[in-house]
């Protein structure tokens, strides 16, 4: 008797379920079966009344139920949460392909990446990096860098004079005498800064544009010295496979003098030339040299004791290079759409 | 300094192809700029022979004319009408191509074949001042015989290398042919034999020949030669010499203008010639001018010269500014019956100024000014007296005035073979060093065992002591060939930024954290950038420091602030349509005691951005922006208040602190001074301060723990009067907060309905939080009480009914 109301409980309950796909009637049906008052819940309460044996048949078939029901109604239950996330998912689908959302992130200046990595590559052989005034003493700029009075070179590099014992700096050479005269040797430092000659704009010229300079002192430097600092320092910056070479040249303040060429940019080298390299195969990457005795010993370092060497370049043409900038005026101007594209130094 | 190759190999011999040469030539110090092919872009141009002139059937101005080209005849209509039979001429054939791209093709001419063209020396590419025998009009004839079907560029030595060379300032010996040739001898280890002169000065010693010389200013005049020549035959110079000066780009005049200038290439001495009939007195005088003197240059021009300058004068008139240009009153005219040749040599600075003031500068003045050796003075004057007699064009007389009161004497340099191998890291032998110097002219002497004396040529002033003599050895020794030595001498100190350059980097980083990218400007100003930015006319940033020779007005000044070159790149932005911009720059203004300078200015970095957004940006942003800025800097205590006294600024939108700086929005009367069409935000903050306090904290950030208890919130909403600020708000609530409050956010502020007339409501969230355990709310009501009561006592704020 209690057998046959549980079977017809059983396919009740099965019809139900089948029916039941909301949550809302899920419960329902749990509390028709397993409520306080549910259907299952009353023929339990029977098992009391009967004889121990039918008791203990019955009780294990009706909990076999409740433990299958209950299962049942878990596995519907979960399955009308995904469905219920899923039509959810559906709802929120949105178009991925729309353009994101962006904050603008700044960028370093083309010229300041050139020239961080400069420094970096000096700072990690053991120089430190110095400073000086733009606006220059005539003595620092020129006399104390063996540039007498009336010479012509005092005209060849333009300066711009604020009067006669004022000028802008026209190279930052004058930051090695000031380091010379307030530090004894060893000295091993860069200056990078702006400088001043007076060219008028163009596409490779402006009145303002930046150097890097750098000086090692100590006892017995050599130009072999000078050699191999400046060709590791070439390789790291453009690359281990490029052509050097060095060559005689002329400034006042070094002593043999020379300027260091790389194979050109542009063309490779190689004997192929262009006309970045005048079909030479060569640019020049910097000038150097062996400092002159009489700078040395202007700035109180006794030249028969110490020997150095310094070099000097212009971060401003290596970047319009590196970067493949036709105009130096870009670099002054500060158009978003310019400043945007350096991203990968 | 422009070398023509065929002319070189006459005086030294190259083996290497031309490009080999100049890398050779560029390793030793003399560098080797361009080389240009000259000849080449004309080609088949050949020798023909007039046989049989006729005249056109169909054209009465032209003709037809057989030319025989070896080969065969060829049929050439024609126009010229300076031809006969026999005559040699350069003949287009067809597919010719001649100066200027010109091409030559066969066709029919009024109905008659023309199968090529006979060419003009214009055609040719050069002019009558190269070939003087050439018609004015007309076809080139040879003046001799030719082989038939010859190329005819080689004829008329068209076809060169011409190698431009780039000389240091140093090397002024470098701009001549001997000069050069004498580096190329040596940069395959030869030592160059200048070849000897010989003047026959055969005519007969005359008193009425002869000069008389005076050096009234021996400092800007160390030396001066004046040779005089007679019965002068004047007339084109032979197609040899023409053609070298035109590839070396002078202008072939008439033989004794070219032998003057010939000299010049050959040996890098100007010489000058008078026309002896217009010195006056038979007297030269080398004095200075006379302020105001006018003297008319050879060129037509009237100059005004001063006491700076020096000039060549005889016994009434100046004759010639020194080292410069002679004047039209002693040129030498067709009518010249005898001829002064000077060589003299000339203070280089005096020259140069001379040039500058006068902004005359020549090719005589271009030598004299990188100063030339007075030793050179006589080889040169007979050089060209030797050419005189060569070119037939006068007779040399023996006469010969030569004032030079203080010969240059021959320098000494003491070098140490030991030392030149101890600053060069190499280890060339004694014997290779002597080899190198005395191959440019350096007689070495050995003194002892490491000490050699160098005699150094009066032509190399540059050669001064010991290191000079270093880089003499190292250039033929080959800078390629000293072994490269990486050494970590001088690197004890260790390398790297220091505190400053480290905390400008972090600046930069944070603001480029922000959004901003990195602007560079150029460090002049515009005196109109002050009125640009609205400054009144005592503004003290109007004291900027002038350039004495700027290149142009609107970079005469240094600038004292950078916001004009800011606003100037914000505009350049919205001219071009850019959507938004976000610039920063950390650059000095240049900040002067007094004007004029008495020493060097105060250049105080600053650091300024801007900007501009078309979508949405206000006040709030860019606040935003300073805000976080000072926060990364960890830079507290700063109070920036309203300010309305900067003139650029929007006087209800800016905001100040005394010491820090300002920021806010741009007037819109700057604005538009600027062509700007957006409301443009811009922050001028005290960089060096920023960047001391930065350094002054010592070493870095500390851990602090991290709270477990959570914090209490409590929202108020207050009404204010209107004029009250957040700043005093804040002020009050923080002054009670006491250790516990942790956070004042003020998250809406309201004024209208609800409202009384002349108040605003904000609404403040308050949080507390104790790193120790959680706070009671006893506690915090009895904090919230203390706060609201003083908030009520100073500025009279009252909390709103819910």
């Amino acid at each position: 008797m209690h057998d046959d109301d549980l079977m017809a409980l059983s396919k009740k309950f099965d019809a139900m379920l089948e029916v039941s796909d909301d949550p809302a009637a899920l419960e329902n049906l749990r509390l028709f079966l397993l409520g306080k008052k549910g259907e299952l819940t009353a023929l339990l309460k029977t098992l009391s009344a009967m004889e121990p044996d039918e008791r203990r048949a019955f009780g294990q078939k009706a909990n076999e139920f409740k433990n299958y029901a209950e299962n049942k109604l878990d596995e519907a239950r979960r399955q009308n949460d995904a469905k219920q996330i899923e039509n959810a998912l559906g709802l929120e689908k949105i178009d991925v392909t729309r353009p994101g959302r962006r904050r603008p992130v700044g960028r370093k200046h083309p010229l300041t990446q050139v020239l961080g990595e400069m420094k970096d590559l000096f700072v990690g052989m053991g120089f430190t990096i110095e400073e000086g005034p733009e606006i220059e003493k005539d003595y620092y700029n020129f006399e104390a860098l063996n540039i007498p009075a009336n010479h012509p070179v005092k005209d060849i590099q333009d300066t711009f004079y604020i009067d006669g014992q004022f000028v802008l700096r026209t190279h930052t050479s004058p930051v090695q005498v000031r380091v010379m005269e307030k530090r004894k040797p060893p000295i091993r430092i860069i200056a990078p800064g702006a400088v001043y000659r007076a060219d008028d704009w163009d596409a490779t010229h402006s009145p303002m544009f930046h150097q890097l300079e750098g000086m090692l002192i100590d006892k017995n430097i050599t130009f072999g010295d000078l050699k191999g600092m400046l060709i590791f320092f070439a390789k790291k910056l453009l690359g281990e496979d490029v052509g050097v070479r060095f060559r005689p040249s002329f400034f006042p303040f070094t002593e043999p003098s020379a300027e260091m060429d790389v194979a050109c940019y542009s063309c490779g080298g190689g004997g192929r030339g262009c006309r970045v390299c005048k079909e030479s195969g060569w640019v020049e990457l910097l000038g150097c040299g062996m400092i002159h005795p009489n700078v040395l010993s202007m700035s109180g370092i006794d030249p028969a004791e110490y020997t150095g060497w310094a070099f000097g370049m212009g971060p401003g043409r290596i970047t319009t290079a590196r970067f493949n900038i036709p105009d130096t005026r870009l670099l002054f101007e500060n158009d978003m759409q310019f400043l945007n594209q350096f991203n990968r130094p | 300094m422009k070398i023509p190759m065929s002319w070189l190999k006459t005086i030294v011999p190259v083996e290497k192809e031309t490009r080999a040469f100049m890398d050779d030539m560029s390793r030793t110090g003399t560098v080797a700029e361009t080389l240009t092919v000259t000849g080449t872009d004309i080609t088949n141009v050949i020798v023909g022979k007039i046989n049989k002139i006729e005249k056109h059937p169909n054209a009465d101005k032209l003709l037809i004319v057989q030319a025989d080209v070896g080969g065969g005849v060829m049929q050439i209509v024609t126009g010229a009408d300076n031809l006969k039979a026999g005559d040699f001429v350069p003949v287009a054939t067809d597919g010719a191509v001649l100066a200027g791209g010109k091409k030559i093709k066969r066709g029919k001419l009024r109905g008659e074949m023309s199968e090529g063209m006979l060419c003009s020396i214009d055609e040719l590419g050069f002019t009558r001042h190269d070939f003087p025998e050439a018609p004015e009009d007309g076809i080139y004839v040879f003046l001799e015989p030719q082989t038939l079907g010859a190329d005819a560029r080689p004829i008329l030595q068209m076809i060169d290398e011409i190698i431009e060379f780039d000389i240091t300032s140093n090397r002024s010996d470098c701009n001549s042919i001997y000069g050069i040739a004498r580096e190329a001898a040596a940069a395959y280890g030869k030592k160059l034999i200048l070849p000897s002169i010989a003047v026959k000065a055969a005519a007969e010693k005359k008193a009425e020949d002869e000069i008389t010389v005076t050096i009234k200013t021996p400092q800007t005049c160390p030396r001066y030669i004046a040779r005089t020549v007679k019965n002068i035959k004047l007339g084109p110079s032979p197609q040899w010499m023409r053609r070298r000066l035109s590839s070396c780009g002078i202008r072939p005049i008439n033989n004794i203008v070219d032998i003057t200038n010939y000299v010049m290439l050959e040996y890098g001495q100007p010489l000058h010639a008078f026309d002896i009939d217009h010195v006056a007195g038979k007297h030269i005088e080398v004095r200075m001018a006379r302020g105001g003197e006018k003297f008319v240059t050879l060129d037509g021009t009237i100059r005004v010269l001063d006491e700076t300058m020096t000039v060549i004068a005889d016994r009434d008139k100046a004759l010639a500014i020194a080292g410069i240009m002679g004047g039209e009153n002693s040129m030498v005219t067709e009518d010249a019956r005898a001829i002064l040749f000077e060589s003299a040599n000339f203070d280089a600075t005096n020259i140069r100024l001379t040039s500058k003031k006068l902004g005359l500068r020549t090719e005589a003045s271009g030598r004299y000014e990188k100063g030339l050796d007075p030793e050179l003075s006589v080889t040169a004057v007979n050089r060209a007296m030797e050419l005189v007699e060569l070119l037939g064009c006068g007779e040399v007389t023996p006469f010969t005035a030569d004032a030079y009161p203080t010969p240059r004497i021959a320098k000494r340099a003491a070098y140490r073979p030991s030392r030149v191998n101890a600053l060069l890291g190499t280890n060339i032998s004694a014997g290779d060093m002597e080899n190198y110097l005395e191959n440019i002219g350096i007689e070495t002497r050995k003194k002892n065992s490491d000490e050699y004396e160098a005699v150094i040529p009066t032509f190399r002033p540059d050669i001064e002591c010991e290191a000079d003599i270093i880089e003499e050895v190292a250039r033929f020794f080959g800078y390629d060939n000293i072994p490269a030595t990486l050494s970590m001498k001088g690197a004890e100190q260790g390398g790297g930024k220091n505190r400053k350059q480290a905390a400008l980097e972090h600046v930069h980083n944070v603001m480029r954290s922000l959004g901003y990218n990195e602007a560079l400007t150029c460090a002049f100003e515009s005196p109109k950038a002050f009125d640009r930015l609205l400054m009144p006319p005592d503004s003290p940033l109007r004291n900027a420091i002038k350039i004495i020779n700027p290149i142009g007005d609107d970079f005469s000044l240094m600038r004292t602030t950078t916001l004009d070159a800011m606003l100037n790149s914000i505009a350049v932005n919205c001219s071009r349509r850019n959507e938004y911009a976000r610039l920063f720059e950390t650059a000095p203004v240049f900040l002067a005691d007094a004007l004029p300078l008495t020493d060097l200015p105060c250049e105080k970095l600053t650091l300024t951005f801007a900007a501009y957004d078309k979508k949405q940006m206000d006040f709030f942003d860019m606040k935003g922006d300073v805000e976080q800025l000072l926060e990364m800097l960890e830079i507290d205590g700063h109070r920036f208040e309203s300010c309305s006294a900067l003139p650029h600024m929007h006087p209800g939108r800016t905001a100040a602190d005394p010491a820090l700086g300002y920021f806010g929005e741009l007037h819109p009367r700057a604005a538009a001074n600027y062509q700007i069409n957006a409301r443009v935000y811009v922050a001028a903050l005290d960089l060096e301060n920023i960047l001391a306090r930065i350094i002054s904290k010592k070493g870095c950030a500390e851990y602090k723990p991290l709270s477990k208890f959570p914090p209490a919130e409590r929202d108020i909403a207050l009404q204010v009067k209107r004029e009250v600020t957040a700043m005093q708000v804040d002020d009050a609530i923080r002054q009670k907060g006491g250790q516990w409050l942790a956070d004042v956010i003020l998250f809406d502020v309201y004024e209208g309905r609800q409202i009384q007339e002349g108040f605003k409501s904000m609404a403040y969230s308050l949080s507390f939080r104790s790193a120790e355990r959680t706070l009671t709310d006893d506690e915090i009501n009895k904090k919230m009480s203390e706060i609201l009561a003083h908030l009520a006592k100073t500025t009279g704020a009252v909390l709103r009914d819910k």
